[in-house]
């Protein structure tokens, strides 16, 4: 711990935060035959969005955001970007477009608000956030009491920052717009009558309010999963992406912070390449499955692998757009003073 | 030479598609002894021949989960070894792992450590000292490791025990609660909603995420527990457990 007031403690203090938000990598992987689950970011492309505004590495954390974000203020220079579910995001009170790279300089406050679209939002910082590393990953799993828990009051630690940088700039991805997922039965599908999953196959579906990290209720348009026999089974593993049905007939997708195993019956899984476009659609928000072969599935994963290793190339420098200059100035004259770095930008 | 499978009441063995990043092989459909002891002994000659992009793997009471990167790794080649293991031999009859251990685990039945122990003996028509006694005469055996960091399924008590779980859930039973149901016993490390019925609980950890070795128990392994009072209780430090390893190897 340095001293306070050397000027030497980087990082970013967290003046308040929404309970749901989380410091998130790409997960805790290799330790599910012991119970427990990835954790790790609900949507990898925004993650992977994030290390490329800013030249991270791809284990680098950040902070997820849950529908609402919080208020920072910066100690020292800091280099972030926002990623994901765009949020509104203000510098100084002063709005910025999302999905890009800025600077920080010590003092200067970062609020995030509500999201204008899809579910999770990312705040990244260079180097990503150095919090306590616990089985390989930074990952928060709360329901396990893994990682750091994001609260008011505390200094988010960061590597040094570099003094300049150029502030990169990424388009919208697609997959908010995505509402068609991939789906493949799995190995309890023929505890569930044909006649079911032809259902689930053909069904408007409706993501619930009741949903988290943990995992998402779904409703089908025809209403809930109906079997004759029981739906528990001895206790099995369970994969991400998982489709359980509980007793009551409402079908869960099971996520990145859910249990290891479990004793319901699983009518489905979904596809990798869509964990993520899931993970965004809102509550109230409608889609439908449809079925595809494991190939189809390997070869969807494989264009999402291949739509994040693109992402660096599609970055491109912050060009100062002419209608933003306008808000600039009145930013500057109803503050009454600048410390320059929006200068530095042009 | 005898057929792999044909000699037995269990299997074989059916491999499936678990999505597109998993392979499951599953050994049978309920826990039973000769099916758990086949998932671990398939868990430990497959660690042997492990591919590469193999990512992770579980085995559970009754099946063996494979996590691989489906693009380093075609289905169909770990599909061949996974078949070609099956083959190789009756995985039904390999008995218990080799390097298992046997521990001893402190717990305090009953009042505020088991407050369920009374139900519990209502249930089993049995007074509580028996349910204590029977309780502490069983030798369980690890059959698998899930739901929670480090809680431990228990096989397996006898028949007296068979009463299901509850249909409410308690929210929270807390880190070292000895939980009963179905013949199991189960046995959490952090704090898990649950609907089985707490007896007794103990000061063992099995998970400590800061240790060396942060999971103790492994699948396989024997336990059984020793009835102590609130005095040895506290006398246990949660995070020093190598005093209960009872005695290395099988």
């Amino acid at each position: 711990m340095s001293a306070r007031g050397s000027g030497a403690e980087t990082g970013l203090e967290i003046l308040s935060i929404a309970p749901t938000a989380t410091i998130q990598d790409r997960g805790r992987i290799g330790w599910l035959r012991y119970g427990v689950t990835s954790s790790g970011a609900m949507d990898d492309h925004a993650l992977a969005e994030g290390q490329a505004l800013l030249g991270n590495g791809c284990d680098d954390a950040a902070l997820e955001f849950a529908g609402t974000g919080g208020r920072f203020r910066a100690h020292g220079t800091l280099w972030l970007a926002c990623s994901g579910a765009e949020m509104a995001l203000r510098v100084n009170g002063a709005p910025r477009p999302w999905r890009q790279s800025f600077r920080l300089d010590g003092g200067d406050i970062v609020e995030i608000g509500a999201v204008h679209e899809g579910v999770y939002g990312y705040l990244h910082v260079k180097g990503g956030f150095q919090t306590e590393m616990v089985l390989g990953s930074r990952s928060t799993h709360q329901r396990a009491g893994l990682g750091h828990r994001p609260a008011a009051g505390q200094l988010l630690p960061v590597l040094p920052q570099p003094a300049d940088m150029t502030a990169l700039s990424l388009p919208r991805p697609d997959h908010f717009d995505r509402r068609e997922l991939r789906l493949l039965w799995g190995p309890q599908s023929d505890v569930f009558p044909r006649a079911e999953r032809a259902r689930l196959l053909a069904a408007e579906i409706t993501v619930s309010p009741r949903r988290d990290r943990m995992g998402m209720r779904i409703e089908l348009d025809s209403g809930p999963i109906r079997a004759t026999e029981g739906l528990t089974i001895a206790s099995d593993a369970i994969n991400p992406g998982d489709i359980q049905v509980a007793g009551d007939g409402t079908p869960t997708v099971l996520l990145a912070d859910r249990g290891s195993s479990g004793g319901y019956a699983r009518i489905a899984t979904l596809a990798s390449a869509d964990m993520a476009a899931l993970a965004q659609i809102p509550a109230g928000g409608v889609f439908r499955f449809r079925l595809v072969s494991r190939d189809q599935a390997v070869e969807a994963l494989a264009r999402h692998r291949r739509a994040l290793d693109s992402l660096a190339s599609k970055a491109v420098p912050v060009t100062r757009d002419p209608r933003d200059i306008p808000d600039l100035l009145s930013y500057n004259l109803v503050s009454g003073a600048t410390n320059g770095d929006d200068l530095d930008l042009d | 030479m005898s057929s792999a499978s044909s000699s037995t009441a269990f299997g074989p063995p059916v491999i499936r598609l678990a999505g597109d990043m998993g392979i499951l092989v599953e050994f049978g459909d309920r826990y039973h002894p000769s099916i758990n002891a086949a998932v671990l002994a398939f868990d430990a000659a497959f660690e042997g021949r492990r591919p590469a992009a193999v990512i992770e793997t579980v085995p559970t009471f009754r099946s063996f989960l494979i996590r691989f990167d489906p693009l380093a790794l075609p289905f169909d080649t770990l599909h061949q070894l996974l078949s070609e293991m099956l083959e190789s031999r009756n995985w039904y009859e390999s008995g218990p792992p080799t390097r298992r251990r046997k521990w001893v685990i402190p717990a305090v039945y009953g009042g505020m450590r088991g407050p369920d122990l009374a139900e519990v003996a209502d249930l089993m028509d049995q007074r509580e000292d028996q349910v204590i006694d029977s309780h502490a005469a069983t030798l369980f055996t690890v059959a698998m490791l899930g739901f929670s960091p480090g809680l431990a399924y228990l096989g397996q008590l006898s028949e007296i025990w068979d009463f299901p779980r509850r249909t409410t859930l308690n929210p929270e039973v807390p880190a070292g609660a000895v939980l009963v149901a179905v013949r199991q016993t189960v046995l959490p490390s952090t704090p898990i909603p649950t609907g089985w019925r707490q007896i007794a609980r103990t000061p063992f950890r099995s998970f400590n995420p800061r240790s060396d070795t942060p999971f103790l128990l492994q699948p396989g392994d024997q336990l059984r527990f020793e009835p102590v009072d609130e005095a040895a209780y506290a006398a246990y430090s949660a995070y020093d457990m190598d005093a209960l390893l009872h005695e290395e190897g099988a």
